[in-house]
């Protein structure tokens, strides 16, 4: 990224500031002082650089965006309500097909743990974590972070319902905890549902670029990480031998996959350059590949050997698995904050693409004409 | 202020701010108006916007109010005499008079004295100049027939404030040429004088090519005549150079040949630099100057007494014919009772100047051992004043500093905290000054007046009531000199009876026993000693000890009981009639009887400012006429009148004895009649108009070791150097530097350049440079900046470098003080510094700390040119 | 209440940044810090918590003979910038708190008492301005000076602007008076003179409108500002295709499998 204090103009080069021994400057120069000034506009005497705020650096290259202030607490909770989510859903479905009544019961302890950290972690990035309570005060639908709020809401009481339900039905042996806990992990996993990728809404619809660019395919990303995240924790609790979270650890790392090799093969100079570049793009592709080609190539052997070592395959895999959606996280939060520093990008986009300089009105089509 | 005053009569910017709206050109020099004048500005814009008003800045740098112009010219700095003087000459060669205005206003007509010669005729000085003393004699110079006291030998110690249109000639039967053919009239003086002031001359010597000079000169002087008016606003880029009265002479001499004075839209605005500095010189801290610019007496023997004294000062016409009566009001007002006439009015009890006791005088002084103590009011002199280094080392010879401020300036601290400290050249065991530090009450914590640059008085009420210890300026006098006056009480001798004789009983009011300001200012405004009422204006001041009053300008503004001008807030019209209190008797475009043809009617409907109505027999109009209310137009006064009696009805110019505007300035300034370009006193070229004389003669450039001057061409200093202001930070930065909002616009001390000069010494924008004169060296952050330009000038590049001075080692930024690097020089009349142009070298890099900065400087100056 | 409007126009604007300092005296605003940019004669960079106003200066070079106010160029123009107040503002519409509301007289404004910190409004504001101060945890911005408004007082900048170059009024007239200025301008040859009010974008135009010499561009103004709730559409489908895989796949893979 240029640095905005030397952000020159156009029509010199600041290295070695000797004036340039140019017939045609030296015209202009002779001009210069025989009239006291010069026929072509916008000529600027060679001399040594200095800062330039014009339609080509726009303010001096300061960015015209604010970074977000979120403290790391939030790509960590990404992460947590991401797996926690979809363990609940898991869990759910899990329990309904019959198919794997361990998974189900781990499932719950996962969803409620994850809403209660969740919670604290939140809490915790607020400038003024006392008034936490304010995020109920409304309900807008067109905040991503409220519905996130009473997502959340809803989330934890059930999952927390569902997984006392349990522990207490395993406790006293009392059966209407039993079918209370039933009810409460099924609306627990109806808010699981959106609470496993709503953040991926949260952060794509803002003016940052790097997200709003990736807005559709942001939240089902971050989905798709969620049940690669929650399929893995359910397997490192002891669930490495289920063969309904194999197939679904497949199904996401696919998706994780196919969502990479789509990022990477994307032409797009400018905006998506933070996911590719510097810190904040190895950290993103380092996330990419751990929750991708790798888990999917150790889940997919998995499937065709014997049990012993399939289920090591499978801790590995699970392993990459939560590393790389914690990482994901962490890398599209940061790419946010070095998209927001770009000084180019609010300043050109358009809703065409552009390959040349505009004239200022060209850009302005939405301005008032005046006659 | 003697630019104005020797032109005009008063010594004060001739029209209100709100005026600036009627002018048809504004041309604003030596002065960055939008910068240091916002609110003033205001009405520049209007100009501009509603008048479609051609607004012309001519400035060594684009400043903020070049981007506000319509045109803007970049001239070499301390070249302004060159500039005007080339618009004086266009005014003259292509005949742009406004004649009809010019003849009956001016003295271009008066016949001058057959012994005159020109600086044309003298390569550079006028007659008169004894090389010896550095002085001039005036009586070449005066009217032909005229009688005149000349000037005192010994009174050239003493300063120029209160050289106004004196007295001292009595222009009785001057021959005056109405056809302007006569060899020495005036007009014909003036053509000779700046017959070489021109376009050519003027891109040679400041480097403003031709076709640009041409376009301002047609420009402005076509703003002229009956229907327009044009307007020039100057501030201290004027002032503060070794020719500075002479520049704002140049500028009231290009105004009276156009008639804009005393015209709305038109005159002089003299910008001052601070909020109320107009009135620090009408009620003066001036060490030569008494209330209402009457003159601090000299002591000489033999002239010692109050006749001598009015005798010098009386004139026969014009208002100054009142002089005795004004001082007589000022020593009743000061003395009471105790000033009668057969102890000449108490004269013997004021203090007599004798020598140079402006603020350089008595700080070199100071730095020769020979004072005890020093009291600083609201001034920061470590980082205001030029050459810091030595402002600052004679105050460590002093043996007691009283420091009055709202924060700990530099000043305050020297003691322990300045740069020679720092570099060792002080050791703060070794300083023997006591200081005393107190705290004083700021603006909103005070009652009192302000006086603005237009002369305007406005009253604050005090708000609330400073915290702590801190007091008022006023306050902390009143006391003292109750405490000074208690401690005299009994004594016996003479050195005691001006204190003791002092009237000095002030009620005070409030829990902190503050004076009555209120009560102050009816006793400046005058009252009637025999009945107590208060007086309505100057024209009721008596001489017979009856009446007093501690100003007679300000003379009207308290006139009754209750009713203090000054504190209204009404206003009626665009003048402000009814907002403040404009001296003198609330006129607000003084000399407004230029307004008027001689007859009496308006010049024009669009210009009509003051007219006689025939039917009432009086002077009417949207301004109060400054002029006798009652005087017919066509009024010729008795061979025997005195007074403004003496004048007749077409004289405006009523302070001058001679009644008339003047063009050629035969007293009142030391170094000429007539304004002649001479180089600054440092100056990269010699004079392209006189070989044997570069700068000012008459200037004192108080050469001494530590203030050293570079001599004309001085290689090791080819850059030319001016200080200035910026917006957000005020003068010596003490009020400014200390206020997080403000600090925090502009935070450190940077230098602009041109691109071409930082591309030729490599200096890089953001960096740091040291900026060396034969005085000092400092540092600043380079801005590179294409608003400086490099100049031609005489067949050479000429590179300007600008400093903003509002910096120093106190406060929440700090940076190095620009003023170290200015020398200590006197301008004749006034005396003051030049800070507008001055030589330096710029190169990148840091400055030492500690010792070595001093080798650092030393070895730069020691290095061969 | 009539809507009010801020019209600044920087070719009335002497860069005095009277109004900076105005707004933050009245409000009692912090310092951003003392430190020197070298970019012309801005060491603010920004609107940002603890400044409201901001005067922005942008050079050119330039010419013998020419002022700022010569319409052949513009060399040096200063234009103070500020909230904008849309008239479908992204901060608003992403508070969750219910801390930034519209006020009677149509501004934004951040109930300081309700905002919790979340900092959502921060990546919401296609113009930069809402930022979260970390000392004191809540989100501020430009006021339009709510408190003075209600008292019938107009905001402190407009009040210490001393050419007048911050227009204050009802957001009508302001917008018929920019016209007729930009015209005026315009007539005289200031054929850059134009008005930055964004109507067709999906802020819908501003309460806070700039006359600037020049690109706006080069004053940080956004040729194309969104409100992010344009994304909304597009973001819960695509949670919704993630919702769906997540339940779909999970069947298959359980239903799938044998029964552990």
């Amino acid at each position: 990224m240029s640095d905005p204090i030397m952000n020159l103009s156009n029509e010199y080069t600041p290295k070695g500031w000797k004036p340039r021994k140019e017939a045609r400057l030296e015209e202009i120069k002779e001009q210069a002082k025989e009239f006291g000034t010069v026929e072509a506009k916008g000529v600027v005497p060679a001399g040594a650089p200095f800062p330039k705020a014009s339609p080509e650096t726009g303010y001096y290259g300061i960015p015209l965006l604010k970074q977000p202030q979120w403290k790391p607490e939030i790509p960590i909770y990404f992460f947590v309500g991401g797996a926690s989510g979809a363990a609940s859903v898991i869990g759910a479905l899990a329990h309904w097909t019959g198919k794997d009544r361990q998974v189900a019961r781990d499932a719950r302890l996962v969803a409620a743990a994850g809403a209660i950290i969740s919670s604290g972690l939140l809490i915790s990035d607020l400038g003024r974590p006392s008034r936490f309570l304010n995020m109920l005060r409304m309900f807008k639908p067109q905040s991503p972070m409220s519905m996130g709020a009473w997502i959340l809401a809803g989330f934890g009481t059930f999952s927390g319902a569902a997984a006392t339900a349990q522990i207490l039905s395993d406790r006293l042996g009392f059966g209407p905890f039993r079918i209370l806990g039933n009810v409460a992990e099924g609306f627990s996993a109806l808010f699981g549902l959106p609470f496993s990728n709503y953040t991926g809404v949260l952060i794509g619809a803002t003016v940052i670029p790097v997200w709003n660019h990736n807005v559709r395919t942001l939240p089902f990303h971050f989905g798709m990480s969620g049940i690669n995240a929650g399929v893995s924790i359910l397997e490192l609790m002891g669930n490495d031998s289920s063969p309904g979270l194999n197939r679904l650890g497949i199904i996401s790392s696919a998706a994780e996959t196919y969502e990479g090799i789509e990022l990477e093969m994307k032409r797009d100079p400018v905006v998506n350059e933070p996911l590719k570049h510097g810190a904040s793009g190895w950290i993103t592709r380092m996330g990419g590949v751990l929750s991708g080609p790798v888990p999917l190539a150790l889940r997919l052997a998995a499937e065709f050997t014997g049990k012993r070592r399939s289920r090591q395959l499978r801790q590995i895999a699970a392993c990459s698995s939560i590393a790389g959606s914690l990482l994901t996280r962490i890398g599209w939060v940061r790419a946010g904050g070095v998209s927001a520093k770009d000084w180019r990008l609010p300043l050109e986009e358009t809703k065409r693409p552009r390959v040349q300089k505009s004239q200022s009105r060209e850009d302005y089509p939405h301005m008032r004409k005046i006659s | 202020m003697p630019g104005l005053g020797t032109s005009f009569g008063r010594g004060g910017a001739t029209t209100a701010q709100s005026d600036l709206a009627n002018a048809d050109a504004i041309l604003i020099m030596g002065s960055s108006m939008a910068e240091n004048h916002p609110v003033g500005f205001q009405w520049v814009m209007e100009a501009r916007e509603k008048n479609g008003a051609t607004i012309i800045h001519v400035d060594p740098r684009f400043t903020r109010t070049s981007a506000m112009a319509d045109i803007w010219l970049p001239l070499r700095a301390g070249t302004d005499i060159l500039f005007l003087g080339g618009l004086i000459n266009y005014v003259l060669t292509n005949d742009k008079m406004f004649r009809e205005y010019v003849l009956p206003y001016t003295n271009l007509s008066t016949v001058i004295c057959e012994g005159f010669r020109d600086t044309e005729d003298l390569d550079g000085v006028f007659s008169g100049w004894d090389d010896i003393k550095k002085r001039y004699d005036h009586s070449t110079w005066q009217y032909q027939n005229v009688e005149t006291l000349g000037y005192d030998e010994g009174h050239y110690g003493g300063g120029g404030h209160g050289k106004e249109g004196t007295g001292t000639s009595h222009p009785n039967g001057c021959e005056r040429d109405e056809t302007l053919q006569h060899p020495r009239c005036v007009y014909q003086i003036l053509k000779k004088h700046f017959a070489r002031y021109t376009p050519e001359m003027v891109e040679q010597g400041s480097g403003i090519p031709k076709e640009q000079f041409l376009k301002v000169a047609e420009a402005f002087t076509s703003a002229s005549g009956p229907d327009k008016t044009a307007a020039i606003c100057y501030s201290v880029g004027w002032t503060q150079h070794s020719k500075g009265v002479q520049i704002i002479r140049s500028a009231a001499i290009l105004q009276l040949l156009l008639g804009n004075i005393g015209r709305p839209g038109g005159g002089i605005l003299a910008l001052r630099g601070h909020a109320s500095i107009q009135g620090s010189t009408d009620i003066p801290t001036l060490y030569d100057i008494l209330p209402g610019y009457l003159h601090m007496p000299f002591f000489k023997s033999g002239h010692n007494n109050f006749n001598d004294y009015i005798l010098r000062h009386k004139s026969r016409k014009g208002l100054w014919f009142n002089y005795d009566t004004y001082f007589i009001n000022l020593m009743k007002a000061w003395y009471g009772e105790n000033a009668r006439a057969d102890n000449d009015w108490c004269f013997d009890l004021i203090p007599k100047l004798t020598g140079d006791h402006s603020h350089f005088g008595y700080w070199l002084d100071m730095r020769e051992g020979k004072m005890d103590g020093l009291f600083v009011l609201g001034q920061n002199p470590a980082v205001g004043a030029s050459n810091g280094r030595l402002e600052r080392t004679a105050l460590s010879k002093l043996k007691w500093l009283v420091v009055r401020d709202m924060v700990e300036t530099e000043t305050a601290s020297f003691w322990y905290n300045s740069p020679e400290i720092e570099r060792g050249e002080l050791k703060t065991e070794d300083i023997a000054t006591e200081v005393f530090l107190f705290p004083a009450a700021g603006t909103a914590e005070k009652a009192g007046t302000f006086t603005n640059t237009q002369r305007l008085l406005q009253f604050r009420e005090l708000a609330i009531h400073p915290p702590g210890d801190a007091r008022s300026d006023s306050w902390f006098m009143y006391h003292l000199g109750r405490r000074l006056k208690k401690k005299v009480e009994g004594k016996v001798g003479k050195r005691y009876e001006p204190l003791q004789k002092l009237q000095w009983n002030y009620k005070t009011e409030g829990p902190l026993k503050e004076p009555s300001i209120s009560q102050v200012l009816k006793e400046i405004s005058g009252w009637d000693l025999t009945s107590g009422k208060q007086v309505s204006g100057y024209k009721e001041l008596k001489g017979d000890g009856t009446t007093a009053s501690g100003c007679w300008i300000y003379s009207g503004v308290f006139p009754a009981e209750n009713l203090n001008k000054a504190l209204i807030r009404s206003p009626k019209n665009y003048l402000g009639h009814g907002w403040g209190f404009s001296w003198p008797n609330d006129v607000r475009i003084i000399y407004n009887r230029c307004s008027a043809r001689p007859d009496g009617r308006p010049w024009s409907e669009r210009k009509k400012l003051v007219w006689w109505d025939e039917e009432k027999q009086e002077w009417t109009g949207i301004d109060t006429p400054d002029f006798d209310k009652k005087k017919r137009p066509d009024y010729q006064p008795p061979e025997d009148a005195t007074g403004t009696n003496g004048l007749a009805g077409d004289k405006p110019f009523i302070l001058n004895a001679d009644g008339v505007g003047w063009v050629f300035a035969p007293t009142g300034l030391m170094d000429g009649p007539l304004p002649t370009h001479y180089e600054p006193l440092e100056s990269p070229l010699h004079n392209p108009l006189y070989r044997s004389h570069d700068t000012n003669p008459p200037e004192d450039k108080k050469i001494r070791p530590d203030n050293e001057y570079a001599p004309i061409g001085d290689g090791r200093f080819p850059y030319v150097l001016s200080t200035y202001r910026l917006t957000e930070h005020h003068t010596a930065g003490g009020m400014s530097r200390t206020l997080p909002h403000l600090a925090e616009l502009q935070p450190e001390l940077f230098c602009e350049l041109s691109p071409e000069l930082a591309a030729d010494l490599e200096l890089v924008h953001g960096e740091w440079a040291c900026i060396y004169t034969p005085r000092s060296v400092i540092e600043a952050r380079v801005m590179v900046t294409p608003r400086m330009r490099p100049l031609w000038v005489q067949g050479r590049t000429v590179h300007q470098v600008g400093l903003p001075y509002h910096w120093g080692y106190n406060g929440l930024v700090k940076g190095d003080v620009t003023n170290d690097l200015l020398p200590i020089s006197e301008e004749p009349n006034v005396r003051i510094m030049e800070t507008k142009a001055l030589v330096c070298d710029i190169v990148p890099g840091r400055r030492a700390t500690g010792p070595e900065a001093l080798k650092q400087w030393k070895a730069h100056k020691e290095e061969a040119a | 209440m009539t809507t009010t409007a801020f019209l600044t126009d920087s070719t009335l604007c002497i860069g005095c940044k009277a109004c900076e300092v105005a707004c933050k005296e009245w409000n009692e605003l912090g310092d951003d810090g003392h430190t020197w940019t070298g970019l012309s004669y801005d060491n603010t960079g920004a609107v940002g918590h603890s400044t409201w106003r901001h005067v922005k200066f942008v050079e050119a070079a330039p010419l013998l003979g020419f002022g700022g106010n010569a319409p052949d160029l513009a060399s040096w123009t200063f234009s103070s910038d500020v909230c904008k107040h849309c008239e479908v503002a992204g901060c608003l519409e992403a508070c969750p708190t219910g801390a930034i509301v519209r006020t009677e007289f149509g501004g934004v404004f951040v109930q300081p008492d309700v905002c919790n910190g979340c900092a959502y409004c921060v990546v919401s504001c296609p113009f930069g301005v809402v930022q979260k101060n970390s000392h004191d945890g809540r989100a501020f911005k430009c006021t339009f000076c709510y408190d003075r408004q209600k008292e019938g007082l107009q905001p402190a900048c407009a009040k210490a602007c001393p050419t007048e170059s911050i227009k204050f009024g009802d957001i009508e007239e302001l917008k018929l008076a920019a016209q007729v200025r930009v015209e005026e301008l315009q007539s005289r040859g200031m054929q850059d003179a134009q008005l930055y009010d964004p109507i067709e974008t999906s802020v819908k135009g501003l309460h806070a409108m700039f006359i600037t010499r020049g690109d706006p561009k080069q004053y940080n103004l956004p040729p194309n500002p969104e409100v992010p709730t344009v994304y909304l559409e597009s973001a819960w489908k695509s949670s919704a295709l993630a919702a769906g895989v997540l339940v779909l796949g999970g069947l298959f893979a359980f239903l799938g499998s044998a029964r552990r």
